[in-house]
């Protein structure tokens, strides 16, 4: 069976909070998830990623909107005629059944004979390593092997959608790794179209195809993690991923097939046209802390800074700094070649135009 | 070697030194109230029972059993009890399931909620008054509105529907509970799978629901076989129950020892009940209480046609029970309901002066045993709850016996224990006041332990850390967060000492006596609309209360404290 496309097309959902009113959770959202991807919701709590995911499978019902899963519209389908794999964040494994009869559930709704059931579910129990537990009840099993069992259900149905709300949310941070590491083996094997919600932006990175950062309801911004990474459009996806500087500037002059910055005293020649604001209004620059190159040899060719902190990390060194009022980091690589510095220590400052980012401005209702 | 043991009761390391003679003390002087006041008379009615001119003997028994009555009376009492617990649990469940499930609006759940606390804020037997009402010789429905004459409104079929509709709120509130509990995603999780409404609900809502279903059997088979006032009014003739027969053993037959060996019968089953309920169905609970349940979700286990059948026959039951209590007050205010429908205030006269040395005492009985029993509640909730001492799971079970027993094996056992010396006090407020206190003292008890196991030991160390000393952590963390349970302690002790009769008909003298007892004096002497008006009276007494208690407890915002309909429920 091919993968298939979810197209989510202006979906959107109000609820009635009992202290705000009428509250969007999710505003207008569009999202195509392409056959066999891996896509990510990112976002912090709150900003209608779980709403979005809960609507994918039917648990809500849209506002407003259409969702698509390859060119059927299942907006109005019951949940449990969309053909998906859903995957809790607290696992919601049924209490009162053992691990077999927990993976078989789907398999018997569909009244599979006896024979098949027992080899599909050895299969997906030897899949996600869990062969000999078929007797065992939930209770009786850790976090991460309950994890593996709400896994295993959800795939065993062979579904054309899998999803998967915080899925390692309720492990200890080693297990997070391993278990993600797990989940995309088995999504790309199976090749199923998946969306994972998650607002951790390590494990977005690590585990999708694409990521859509979600902030207050709406999508900012889909792309991969470098995409997202390197190119954020606005303050909020660069400062969400990542750690970024603010710095001010302005536009010094504007050419015909470029601008130039002023940053930190220091003019930069950027590609593109130059931003609308009025010529010599402040800009918020934007770049990387290991975008930011030290070097102990003070000339007036880079700005200067004083060094406020020095924070070593193994492999790498966070220094705060200080620089004509305002404040900025710079990550270096812990290696034989590098520099350190020391706090207290006057450093040059070296950007180089192709790292400094000018982002849209966060739309705040 | 005295001291050695009472050392050893205490200490929290084996050899410990006595570290706490507070606790010491407390633990003793508890100690001797259970055993003066649940045991000594547990162990009386027992020695009545298998003795025989000084020796042991099973003669009583043999020969009370072997009377067809009452063998009979045994058959009937658990048959009574199994039909009343069934069609309590599914009634109970139908109601929580349409409560929880059917999206229903917040003005429905309020109408349901109240329709649904009636029957547990009211004296015993105001549904069996209402029945006799609608259904009996005159009856509002039988006779005037069908026009059937001659329907025979005793025997078992009026006693089972008017104990259903008297119990099972107590299935509800359990049910409702348990429902609630279940994580919404395990059911999602079962609709993402591809399985139907239907199969939900019948592979993983309901087995689910297993234990509570059992449990709230259990708790129904218990009030039930306890019941002593609905079979006394409805039951008849041809269908005789243990406690009635007990209570007609004594009071008609003045056969004290027939009494005993009849209660003795009866505390079997309730003995099995009670193991029952602690050991098994207390340990096969699947719902787990954790901090973090699923995401809030729009419940599709019903659908919107099913949602609206549902609410539809639940407001045909509440409305039944809502007839029941109009009509209750309505027969209060009229001179003779079915007769003479004149408007009237005669009753209330009747009340208020005949009556109005049983409501002072009633009140002054529920005043002071409402204080001592909040007080018991919480003292003892809080040694067992928080306390480590030698005897401790023995004094949680002990405290628990005579608020699991029938209040007739309790009643009579307090008339076996407390008629001859040592202590006689039969005839005395006393003697009523402790039967309620160490009765329904019991829920302060459960309440307070309940709400001491949901707080996190460490907030006392917190306390302490921040520089309080023992005794200002004691007054200034603990007694404000087991309030809650001194306040449901308080309101269960009063509301029960209002309604109560089962344990107390055998404990009242013509020195004290009870709204209650008034109440089944006037029925049996047929001024049905005398006992019309007192009930009115108790049920807008205890709704008074009632509110009043639950509103002091809602200022409780901690885990663990409870509403007041919860404490209700048994």
């Amino acid at each position: 069976m091919p993968a298939l496309r979810i197209r989510l097309e202006h979906i959107s959902k109000t609820f009635l909070h009992r202290v705000k009113g009428r509250v969007r959770a999710v505003d207008d959202v569009v999202l195509d998830v392409f056959p066999g991807e891996l896509l990510t919701l990112l976002g912090p709590s709150g900003c209608g990623k779980t709403t979005t995911l809960r609507m994918v499978a039917g648990f809500e019902k849209p506002s407003q909107g259409r969702i698509y899963f390859g060119g059927d519209d299942v907006t109005d389908l019951m949940v449990n005629q969309r053909s998906l794999g859903f995957v809790f964040q607290n696992y919601a494994l049924f209490p009162h059944l053992s691990i077999f009869e927990n993976v078989s559930y789907g398999l018997r709704v569909k009244k599979l004979p006896g024979p098949e059931i027992s080899r599909a579910v050895g299969e997906v129990l030897r899949l996600v390593g869990l062969e000999g537990y078929e007797q065992q009840f939930p209770n009786q099993l850790s976090g991460g092997e309950q994890q593996r069992v709400a896994l295993a259900r959800a795939i065993v149905i062979r579904p054309q959608v899998l999803l998967f709300d915080e899925p390692l949310s309720n492990l200890d941070a080693k297990l997070r790794v391993h278990t993600r590491g797990e989940i995309r083996r088995l999504q790309k094997n199976l090749a199923i179209t998946s969306i994972y919600v998650t607002h951790d932006q390590e494990e977005a990175m690590a585990i999708s195809d694409r990521i859509a950062v979600m902030n207050q309801g709406r999508i900012i911004q889909i792309g991969t993690a470098e995409e997202l990474y390197f190119r954020p459009r606005t303050e909020f996806v660069a400062k969400f991923i990542g750690k970024i500087n603010t710095l001010p500037g302005r536009v010094a002059e504007t050419a015909a097939d470029g601008f130039t910055l002023a940053v930190l005293g220091h003019p930069y020649r950027l590609a593109g046209p130059a931003p609308s604001t009025p010529a010599g209004a402040e800009l918020k620059i934007y770049v990387r802390p290991e975008m930011v190159q030290l070097t102990s040899h003070l000339s007036s060719a880079h700005a200067q800074a004083r060094i406020v902190e020095r924070t070593f990390l193994g492999e790498k060194v966070e220094y705060g700094l200080e620089a004509g009022g305002c404040s900025l980091w710079a990550t270096a690589q812990t290696s034989a070649q590098q520099e350190t510095f020391a706090v207290q220590q006057n450093v040059g400052v070296r950007l180089s135009a192709e790292h400094l980012l000018l982002l849209e401005e966060e739309s705040n209702q | 070697m005295g001291g050695n043991a009472a050392t050893a009761l205490l200490s929290e390391k084996p050899a410990g030194k006595l570290r706490d003679p507070a606790l010491f003390l407390s633990v003793v002087v508890i100690w001797v109230f259970l055993a003066v006041f649940i045991l000594f008379p547990l162990v009386k009615l027992l020695i009545l029972t298998f003795e025989k001119d000084g020796q042991p003997s099973l003669a009583a028994l043999v020969d009370i059993l072997g009377r067809r009555s009452h063998y009979a009376a045994f058959w009937n009492s658990l048959l009574l009890a199994g039909l009343v617990g069934a069609a309590g649990t599914v009634l109970g469940f139908f109601f929580a399931f349409t409560a929880v499930r059917a999206n229903l609006s917040k003005r429905w759940t309020t109408f349901l909620d109240l329709a649904i606390i009636l029957p547990l804020i009211s004296p015993p037997f105001t549904t069996a008054i209402a029945m006799i009402f609608s259904f009996g010789p005159r009856g509002l429905i039988t006779y005037e509105l069908l026009g059937l004459r001659g329907f025979n409104v005793y025997g078992l079929h009026t006693t089972l529907f008017a104990e259903t509709i008297t119990y099972f709120p107590i299935a509800y509130l359990t049910l409702k509970a348990i429902l609630a509990g279940i994580d919404p995603n395990v059911e999602d999780m079962a609709f993402s799978l591809g399985a139907s409404r239907c199969r939900v609900f019948r592979s993983v809502t309901l087995p689910l629901t297993v234990p509570g279903l059992a449990n709230s059997f259990l708790l129904l088979f218990a009030a039930s076989l306890a019941d002593f006032a609905t079979p006394l009014i409805l039951a008849g003739n041809s269908f005789p129950v243990l406690p009635t027969d007990a209570y007609l053993q004594i009071t008609g037959l003045f056969d004290l020892k027939g009494g005993a060996v009849l209660s003795f019968v009866l505390l079997v089953p309730a003995f099995v009940v009670f193991v029952l309920q602690r050991f098994w169905v207390s340990r096969k609970s699947y719902v787990t209480i954790t901090g973090k349940s699923g995401a809030q979700t729009e419940i599709k286990s019903v659908s919107p046609v099913m949602s609206r059948l549902l609410l539809a026959i639940c407001i045909l039951l509440s409305l039944l029970i809502v007839y029941f209590y109009v009509l209750l007050f309505y027969a209060s205010i009229v001179m003779a309901l079915g007769a003479n429908h004149n408007l009237t205030l005669k009753h209330y006269r009747v009340v208020f002066t005949e009556g109005l040395k049983a409501i002072q005492d009633t009140l002054l009985i529920a005043g002071i045993g409402m204080l001592l029993g909040g007080l018991y509640g919480v003292v003892v909730g809080y040694l067992v709850g928080k306390k480590q001492f030698v005897s401790r799971a023995a004094m949680e079970v002990a405290s628990m016996v005579n608020y699991s027993l029938p209040g007739t094996i309790v009643g009579i056992a307090y008339l076996i224990a407390f008629n001859s010396p040592p202590l006689v006090i039969t005839g005395t407020a006393a003697i009523i006041i402790a039967a309620y206190v160490f009765r329904y003292g019991a829920t302060g008890i459960r309440t307070t332990v309940a709400i001491l196991q949901q707080i996190d030991p460490g907030i006392e160390e917190a306390s302490h850390s921040l520089g309080a000393g023992t005794v200002a952590t004691f007054r200034r963390i603990t007694i404000p967060l087991i309030l809650p349970g001194l306040f449901a302690g308080l309101g269960v002790v009063f509301i029960r000492s209002m309604t109560a009769i089962s344990a107390t008909i055998f404990l009242v003298s013509i020195h004290w006596t009870l709204i209650t007892v008034r109440i089944l004096e006037k029925m049996t002497e047929l001024e049905l609309g005398v006992a019309a008006a007192f009930s009115v009276l108790v049920v807008a007494i205890v709704l008074a209360g009632t509110s009043g208690i639950g509103l002091t407890l809602r200022r409780f915002r901690q885990p663990g404290a409870p509403s007041m309909s919860s404490i209700l429920g048994g």
